[in-house]
């Protein structure tokens, strides 16, 4: 049995459900991000695990032992909220050392540890601010120390990088996820942000509808994406519709691909737009290679890279990105589009 | 202000309305104020302090002005610790019934203090509602005296502010976030200590506001002291009254008019200087 155990944990509303059916093991010490559009259950499920909200169903197990019912102060879990949620009454010092206090640990020693939780988070000699004559991204840092210096079973981050400007959330992820290795804390990172859970965590669970769509390592969701709906969550894709040809094998704008085709049912054809390739029109396509061609619709400067929309002969779109430093086609051209058979994948039509 | 002088026509309506009706007979009181009383009982036009000096050379003044601190410390205490709770629930309560809810809470102001005030005769008096009960439960053989005395008047006032004391609080709960406790929750605060430790806390801004709106309602209240006192319960407010109509005293009654106000001017500066040292 794994360190943290939820298994069919179920939270429903009056009109809604917000949390169905899920079930997620987590080892001692990894890092898991609950990744999802918002309204898809993961701040519940993390609310749920602290004790701020009691699930209908299910149960949830730390360390082999069942937690569901028990009251959030028992629960020993440090919990980094969205808003911070710091004391504004309290300066920096009481902030962090609140939870000690709750747990009877001496003045010396509660010292002590607070005083290594602020150097932990970079903040030494802040200890007697107020919260609020501090920035966004030291307010941040509070409570990140606030919550590990308790040595929580569990550290639980809610969207805790939402609130900070691009610069800022790239250092606090770095920071945080060599905090999170260096104490070998067990993390729960709940985010709507892809390139968050993919930097930060050992594995991603992508949640939909109060379910987890798929589980697994950055790679795993990336490259096989298991439904439709991860594979156009994570990263950016194309998803085309794909027509059967008269032997039932699948085309694409006319053109057959080098894809196992499901057998009955309509499908869409998936492929990521920096795994396409623009050559001249004509150009035949190599071994183990999927090629359509059309002509290019417009090309729009993104700044690491150029996004190439070509229109096939239905009218329909890819995205294709090519290097910033290439010039692209110019408008009108007609071109073929190229890619490897293996990064092309299909999904049926309607499912999520 | 200053700054914006077209947005300080908005204050035109209401000052030219408060001059006429507030300013204008304050001015008047200050100066009868200053007029004596000759030996026919009648108002003589003077600048004179002797009104002054006989008023606060009696000590019944002394009396009348600790009677009212006390009689408004009291109720305004009893009545914060009856509107906090309530104004809390109101504050976090999602239930589609809230505003009605806090319709009814501040209900009472709706009824004139007169008929509140009979209202509590039926249930205080000696044949009351309580005392019939506590009698023929024989908890009691005689009944408990809790009208005309100061037991009556406390529980009146309390009454009559506690729905000011409710939207005020409500008003001040403004910094009141629930994720702070969640906050304190998790951090292994259990549900009393976060209360004390964050919630009661967070709120002493709304409390202050809350008592210093009380207090001075409970200052300034005559109703309730006159009729639930039944003559026995003597504070400024009531003598106030007693001097400018039954002893047709006028230069007295503004004397203790105007020493009221600056009393209470005195005491809001001093929770004001209280209250910031909270914010900060």
């Amino acid at each position: 049995m794994a360190y943290l155990e939820l298994s069919g944990l179920t939270k429903r509303y009056r009109d809604s459900v917000a949390v169905d059916g899920l079930s997620l093991s987590v080892e001692r010490g990894e890092s898991v991000a609950l990744l999802g559009p918002s309204g898809c259950g993961k701040t519940t499920t993390l609310r749920m695990l602290a004790g701020l909200v009691e699930p209908n169903e299910g149960v949830i197990a730390l360390d082999g032992a069942e937690i569901t019912r028990t009251a959030a102060h028992r629960r020993n879990m440090g919990y980094v909220f969205q808003s911070y949620a710091l004391f504004p009454h309290l300066d920096v010092a009481r902030n962090i050392g609140f939870g000690l206090e709750e747990r009877g640990v001496a003045r010396a020693e509660r010292e002590q540890r607070v005083e290594d939780a602020l150097q932990l988070v970079r903040l030494q000699g802040l200890g007697h601010r107020r919260p609020r004559e501090l920035s966004g991204g030291q307010q941040q840092r509070v409570a990140l120390a606030r919550a590990l210096v308790i040595r929580p079973s569990v550290l639980l981050l809610d969207e805790s990088l939402s609130n900070l400007d691009a610069k800022l959330r790239d250092a606090m992820r770095h920071e945080i996820r060599e905090i999170q290795r260096s104490l070998a804390i067990t993390t729960l990172f709940v985010t709507h942000d892809q390139v968050e859970a993919l930097t930060m965590c050992d594995r991603i669970a992508v949640m939909n509808r109060g379910r987890i769509a798929q589980i697994g390592s950055a790679t795993d969701i990336y490259e096989r994406p298991a439904t439709r709906f991860v594979a156009t969550f994570v990263g950016r894709a194309n998803m085309l519709p794909a027509e059967r040809g008269a032997d039932g094998r699948l085309t694409l704008w006319g053109e057959a691909l080098p894809a196992a085709a499901p057998s009955g049912g309509e499908v869409d054809v998936f492929v990521r737009p920096q795994r396409l390739k623009l050559a001249p029109a004509g150009e035949p396509a190599g071994a183990d290679m999927a090629r359509v061609s059309g002509h290019v619709l417009n090309s729009v400067f993104v700044g690491d890279h150029i996004e190439v929309i070509v229109a096939g002969p239905g009218g329909q779109r890819l995205t294709v990105e090519i290097q910033s430093g290439d010039a692209p086609p110019p408008d009108g051209a007609e071109v073929a589009v190229m890619w490897r058979a293996q990064d092309t994948l299909v999904f049926p039509r309607e499912a999520a | 202000m200053t700054r914006q002088p077209r947005l300080a026509w908005l204050l035109a309506p209401a000052t030219l309305f408060l001059v006429l009706v507030y300013v204008w007979p304050t001015l008047g009181l200050f100066r009868i104020a200053f007029n004596e009383v000759g030996p026919t009982g009648a108002m003589i036009e003077a600048w004179s302090l002797a009104t002054w000096r006989h008023v606060f050379a009696d000590s019944f003044t002394f009396e009348l002005t600790l009677n009212s601190i006390w009689l408004s410390l009291t109720s305004t205490f009893l009545a914060l610790l009856l509107s906090y709770p309530v104004s809390l629930f109101l504050f976090r309560t999602e239930s589609r019934f809230r505003s009605l809810l806090a319709v009814i809470a501040i209900m009472p102001m709706l009824v004139s203090s007169v008929v509140r005030v009979f209202g509590w005769l039926a249930i205080l008096g000696d044949r009351g509602l309580i005392n019939s009960l506590l009698q023929s439960l024989g908890v009691i053989s005689a009944p408990v005296r809790m009208v005309y005395n100061w037991t009556g008047v406390t529980i009146g006032l309390a009454e009559s502010i506690m729905p000011y004391m409710i939207l005020a609080l409500l008003a001040g709960f403004g910094r009141l976030d629930r994720t702070l406790e969640e906050a304190a929750r998790s951090l292994g605060a259990p549900p009393w200590r976060t209360f004390l430790r964050v919630t009661l806390p967070l709120s002493l801004p709304a409390i202050a506001l809350a008592f210093g709106l009380g207090f001075i309602l409970s200052m300034s209240a005559y109703i309730t002291p006159k009729l639930l006192g039944g003559g026995r319960v003597f504070v400024l407010a009531t003598e106030i009254f007693e001097q400018a109509t039954t002893n047709t005293n006028w230069p007295v009654a503004a004397v203790l008019a105007v020493y009221t106000l600056a009393l209470l001017l005195g005491l809001l500066a001093l929770s004001n200087l209280f209250s910031r040292r909270l914010q900060t």
